[in-house]
């Protein structure tokens, strides 16, 4: 059963699924439950602390999950660990970047997000294909 | 069954008004009359040239099944991203420049994707399979109020048959 922090993500995951079934009234209720038990706790909220987070994952649980998800030849949870590794790897090299650059980084610059796959893309333009799961451009957004 | 247009990949080949024996396809909205298409037929599927029709079915199958212990490793997962999301989302609002809040916001819709994936592969895959609906009925029994309504309410609109 998922646990309290994950139940907002679950949830959101469900609201997309019915959309692409077209099922636009059962995602906005998706939605809506995603929103309502989406808990905000206070965190350590520094880049020093995510960083560590994230970095965690990928030398400790991606590893683990690629190993189980082979032995049990399990193709979907290889594919998203697949796609999770590099766009982690991709959340890591922004966050060190930033800390060394500050926002002179950003300097003229858009941040694109991969909406199939979660890749962050820093560029004038967001990329032709999606170099981690291989979506067309219209599939990013630019975070403002 | 019916057809449905992806108005992004449609070119306006037109082929789809051709071949579709009620005229389903041919409407002043660009969006397939799904009223008018006939249940199975699927020939402006097959006659489209830019491949942007596809088939939306009433009842989808179960996802296949995983090995429960990998499945409770993606929802571990998911949970660890949700939680990377919440930091992320505390340091935009802490954020000292809109640069860094720019950077954090971005850093959480990442990982709210990620998350959203290990939700999908630990068998939370559509809202009518059954993993969804033992979910639905825990928050249900959990929560009272808005969400509880909530929950019964997409316990019943999923159930198979509907
Ligand atoms: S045949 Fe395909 S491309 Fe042509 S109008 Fe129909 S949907 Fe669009
Ligand atoms: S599936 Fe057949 S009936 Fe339905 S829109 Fe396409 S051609 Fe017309």
């Amino acid at each position: 059963m998922a646990q309290a922090t994950a139940l907002s993500a679950v949830l959101s995951n469900l609201s997309k699924a019915a959309e692409k079934q077209e099922l636009f009234g059962i995602a906005e209720r998706f939605n809506e439950l995603a929103g309502l038990v989406d808990g905000n706790q206070a965190r350590d909220p520094s880049l020093e602390a995510l960083r560590a987070e994230v970095a965690r994952d990928g030398e400790r649980d991606y590893p683990a999950l690629q190993t189980a998800g082979a032995e049990a030849g399990d193709r979907g949870v290889l594919r998203a660990v697949k796609w999770g590794e590099k766009v982690t790897t991709a959340q890591r090299a922004l966050m060190d970047r930033y800390a060394s650059k500050g926002d002179a980084l950003l300097e003229g610059k858009q941040l694109f997000l991969c909406e199939a796959c979660g890749f962050i893309f820093l560029g004038d333009d967001p990329p032709e294909i999606c170099p981690v799961c291989k979506a067309p451009a219209p599939r990013f957004s630019n975070v403002k | 069954m019916y057809a449905s247009r992806n108005i992004r990949l449609c070119n306006k080949d037109c082929v789809c008004l051709f071949v579709c024996p009620t005229g389903a396809t041919d409407t002043e909205t660009g969006q397939i009359d799904r009223l008018a298409c006939v249940d199975g037929c699927r020939l402006c599927v097959d006659a489209c040239p830019s491949h942007a029709i596809h088939l939306v079915l009433e009842r989808y199958p179960e996802p296949a099944p995983r090995q429960v212990a990998l499945a409770e490793s993606m929802l571990a997962l998911c949970e660890r991203k949700s939680h990377e999301e919440r930091t992320a989302l505390a340091i935009a609002e802490a954020a000292p420049t809109a640069g860094a809040a720019r950077v954090a916001r971005a850093l959480a819709r990442s990982a709210r994707i990620l998350a959203e994936d290990c939700a999908r592969e630990a068998g939370y895959m559509i809202p009518q399979c059954e993993a969804t609906r033992e979910l639905l009925s825990q928050i249900a029994t959990d929560h009272d109020g808005k969400i509880r309504s909530i929950a019964e309410e997409l316990i019943e609109v999923t159930a198979p048959g509907r």
